[in-house]
């Protein structure tokens, strides 16, 4: 049993054929990037690239509640000293605060 | 999950990073340590900026009404203990009042006019609002 051979209308029109895709310039980035982000998925830099904008944006809320907080808590401890040592040096001066020994 | 508490440590880690660093930058180690050594005098030289010559002359000033306040002192001292009628005790305060005020512009006019102005808002309000609450125990004079 033999093929049966193809009509020779197919066989010229197969024999032309030729394909030419569309050139992707993006291609070997993609596959790149699809390969690093397959391989990184369990990495902390891996992670850290897939939510860069969420850790940056997390990041400085943090500084700028440290910044915030250190400023405001120095300050406040200064204010705090100042008002008692300032109460106690009127009080050394005066009279009336004064007890006999 | 890891790798978010990675993430939410470093972010404490800045957080707390960040405090230390604006808390010792308005710090005020001069100011601490009077308040730990309860040196008013210390204080004094710090809160309000106080040359070396501006210091000394406010110390000789304190030194001097030392021996003003005692007296006011040992005159309120004796009319409470003798049980004097509440008028006498209430002359001899505003008398101790009157003198601690005096003293105290004097040595506001001892500052630069900004720190001196500054001194008297810090001041005599406590003057005012003194509530017998108990004898001092600072190393300011007298």
């Amino acid at each position: 049993m033999t093929d049966p051979q193809p009509p020779d209308s197919l066989s010229r029109t197969l024999h032309a054929w030729r394909v030419t895709p569309a050139r992707n310039p993006q291609f070997r980035a993609e596959v790149s990037a699809r390969i690093a982000a397959a391989g990184a998925v369990d990495s902390w830099s891996g992670y850290l690239r897939g939510h860069a904008v969420t850790v940056t944006a997390a990041l400085m809320l943090a500084v700028l509640l440290g910044a915030v907080g250190g400023r405001n808590q120095a300050r406040s401890l200064a204010a705090a000293d100042s008002a008692r040592l300032a109460s106690a040096y009127v009080e050394s001066l005066d009279a009336r605060a004064m007890k006999m020994p | 999950m890891k790798n978010f508490f990675i993430t939410l440590g470093v972010a404490v880690a800045a957080c707390a990073l960040a405090f230390g660093v604006f808390f010792v930058l308005n710090d005020d180690p001069a100011l601490r340590r009077a308040a730990r050594e309860n040196d008013a005098m210390a204080w004094l030289r710090v809160e309000f900026r106080l040359s070396d010559a501006q210091y000394a002359a406010i110390k000789k000033l304190h030194d001097d009404y030392g021996a003003v306040c005692g007296e006011h002192c040992a005159a309120i001292m004796e009319a409470r203990e003798r049980k004097a009628p509440a008028a006498e005790v209430e002359r001899l305060e505003k008398v101790c009042v009157d003198a601690m005020t005096g003293h105290f512009k004097r040595v506001a006019a001892l500052m630069p006019a900004e720190q001196g102005d500054r001194y008297l808002a810090t001041v005599l309000p406590r003057v005012s609002g003194y509530a017998h609450t108990g004898a001092p125990n600072l190393r300011a004079n007298p």
